[in-house]
């Protein structure tokens, strides 16, 4: 069963050049002075009942705005849209019952009040009866700890402990699908880690179809069997998480600081080495190298004191997936 | 309506966090609001009446005007601050509840503080009806002003929401208001037949707040209206409520949220 159809999803903003002011800004208005931009341009895809999306693409590809069409926020300039059956923007209210929806970087509980007092409100607004509501309570708890924060207001909890409650929160009304927008942005390693083993839980469990969207790597590689990668407000990849790897490999880099200056030797199998003094960075495809044996080359050249690796940024991502074809368009602007 | 109370008890609630702030600017609000009184009363008391109303006729027309004005600041606080909507992206969470959005956004605050607004406009009407208790039409009178009240909060909350509406386009409506709020809610606070033919058809058309006191006022204080005029005027309110909605929701479908 089909749970979202898109088909041929366009959305054009007109920006108009604005004068100052309140009045100025209506004036240009009726200027006529104005350029589009195209924030989406013309995607479809859909999605089945289970699976796990990852949405990725730089800032400002499209993917915020294509996901507030998908929830009914934004009304979109051509195409169509079908969220369970329904029209997100002409049924909004039926698609918000069937729909839980995070956006990492704003909470959606009330910010002054203790946790609870945010359930209580939203059991209200779902019409979630006294059942549900307890076993909401305890089921979330097994999996997210929230009764450890529930008399605790909203602005004392840590940005995990958010999360985490934000989370719980748009899963109240039992949906069958959620949307999350970067879920795991600015959380720390461990924060990170146990809202990934949620995820994957829910979604294997429960059978909830999950679209995220995310600048972290790691986040697709754990959570996605299936990734579409959006740029300049289009599809330019929409396949299993292998298609990518086949595509692009598993970029990453490794740092390793020395105690004595290095004695470099010919490496196989890494992309580039630069070495400035005691520091050596590698840059490295994971599919052909792994990092341990990569650590163990490494070991050879020196002592070792400090080690760091890092994951490649989803621009790193999308450019070798363009090579050195960088598209002549200039970057387009976050939906506003 | 039971999601309503819960929404604002949350919000009452959540404002109480901060005691102080709390209390202490509905204090200096109240303040305000008593010089305010003082500054009128000094001017009305210069004048023996203003083309043929005399100042307790003035002062029911002040009493509804701004009682009205002052109740819209109380329930609706947050479409009259609609502009941080736009501004911040705040929008956006509202569209995503199963609840229509307008009743989210009166429901997350009531200004309080603005109740001293209430009290003032009620004291002045109270003050006035007490000097024109000899009026043929005076029961009359006491029995509308409920409606008065209720015609005036509908066409104040109205021209609210058309003014925030304004926002999905221009993000800042500040200066609207002082021409789409300010402006005819204090010019209501006198009889319309004072101002100049074109500004006349204003207050009765695009900015109807002839309706909320002057129009039922002619026949209540005997200015030569009849009876009527005391069904046409919440009609009229009602009917622009009708329209400033239909704005509103043509305005969502053109709301344009920002990145994130």
């Amino acid at each position: 069963m089909s749970m979202i159809e898109v088909q041929d999803l366009t959305k054009e903003f007109k920006v108009y050049r604005t004068k100052p002011g309140a009045l100025g800004s209506l004036l240009s208005l009726f200027s006529g002075e104005h350029r589009r931009i195209r924030a989406v341009d013309g995607i479809s895809f859909s999605v089945k009942k289970g699976e796990c999306i990852g949405f990725i693409g730089p800032n400002g590809a499209g993917k915020s705005t294509t996901i507030k069409m998908l929830s009914g926020i934004l009304h979109p300039s051509r195409g169509r849209v079908s969220v369970m059956g329904a029209s997100p923007q002409h049924r909004r209210k039926y698609v918000a019952q069937n729909l839980g929806i995070v956006f990492g970087q704003r909470t959606q509980l009330w910010w002054d009040l203790p946790l609870r007092d945010s359930y209580e409100i939203l059991r209200k607004m779902y019409r979630l009866e006294e059942k549900a509501y307890h076993r909401f309570l305890h089921r979330y708890h097994d999996l997210l700890s929230i009764g450890d924060f529930l008399e605790t207001p909203v602005r004392k909890l840590s940005l995990g402990q958010r999360m985490r409650a934000d989370l719980a929160a748009a899963l109240i009304h039992d949906p069958p699908i959620l949307f999350l927008d970067e879920p795991t942005i600015g959380l720390d390693v461990m924060a990170k880690e146990s809202i990934r083993s949620f995820l994957r839980e829910i979604n294997r469990e429960e059978k909830k179809t999950i679209l995220l969207t995310t600048h972290d790597m790691d986040d697709i590689e754990r959570l996605a069997a299936r990734v579409v990668m959006i740029n300049h407000g289009r599809i330019i990849l929409d396949g299993c998480l292998e298609t990518l790897r086949e595509r692009i490999g598993l970029p990453s880099m490794i740092e390793v600081h020395y105690r004595e200056v290095p004695r470099l030797a010919r490496l196989d199998r890494v992309e580039r080495v630069k070495a400035e003094g005691k520091n050596v960075t590698v840059h490295y495809d994971r599919n052909r190298i792994s990092p341990p044996a990569l650590l163990a080359e490494l070991n050879r050249w020196g002592e070792p004191v400090d080690i760091r690796t890092k994951e490649p940024e989803i621009e790193e991502v999308i450019r070798r997936l363009y090579g050195e074809q960088a598209d002549p368009r200039s970057k387009t602007a976050p939906a506003r | 309506m039971k999601l309503y109370f819960t929404l604002v008890g949350a919000s009452i609630r959540a404002r109480m966090q901060y005691k102080f702030n709390f209390l202490f600017s509905t204090f200096s609000y109240g303040l305000i609001m008593v010089t305010d009184f003082l500054m009128l009363a000094a001017i009305l008391l210069r004048f023996d009446d203003i083309r043929g109303w005399s100042i307790y006729e003035v002062g029911v027309l002040y009493g509804i005007s701004s009682a009205s004005m002052s109740l819209y600041r109380v329930v609706a606080a947050e479409i009259h601050d609609f502009e941080r909507y736009m501004v911040e992206g705040e929008f956006d969470s509202l569209l995503i509840r199963p609840v229509s959005p307008l009743t989210l956004l009166l429901s997350r605050n009531l200004d309080l503080n603005r109740i001293g607004g209430v009290v003032q406009g009620l004291s002045i009407l109270g003050i006035s009806l007490s000097h024109l208790t000899a009026l043929p039409t005076f029961f009359w009178l006491l029995w509308y002003l409920p409606v008065a009240l209720g015609t005036g909060l509908i066409i104040s909350v109205s021209l609210g929401l058309m003014t925030a509406t304004l926002a999905f386009w221009t993000h800042r409506i500040r200066e609207f208001q002082v021409f789409t709020l300010y402006a005819p809610t204090n010019a209501a606070n006198y009889p319309v037949s004072i101002y100049p033919g074109w500004l006349k058809w204003i207050f009765f058309t695009v900015l109807p707040v002839a309706f909320m006191n002057y129009l039922p006022a002619t026949f209540l204080l005997q200015k030569g209206g009849e009876w009527y005029l005391l069904v046409v005027s919440p009609m009229a309110a009602l009917l622009f409520a009708g329209v400033a909605f239909s704005f509103w929701r043509f305005g969502i479908r053109h709301y344009h949220s920002t990145g994130s």
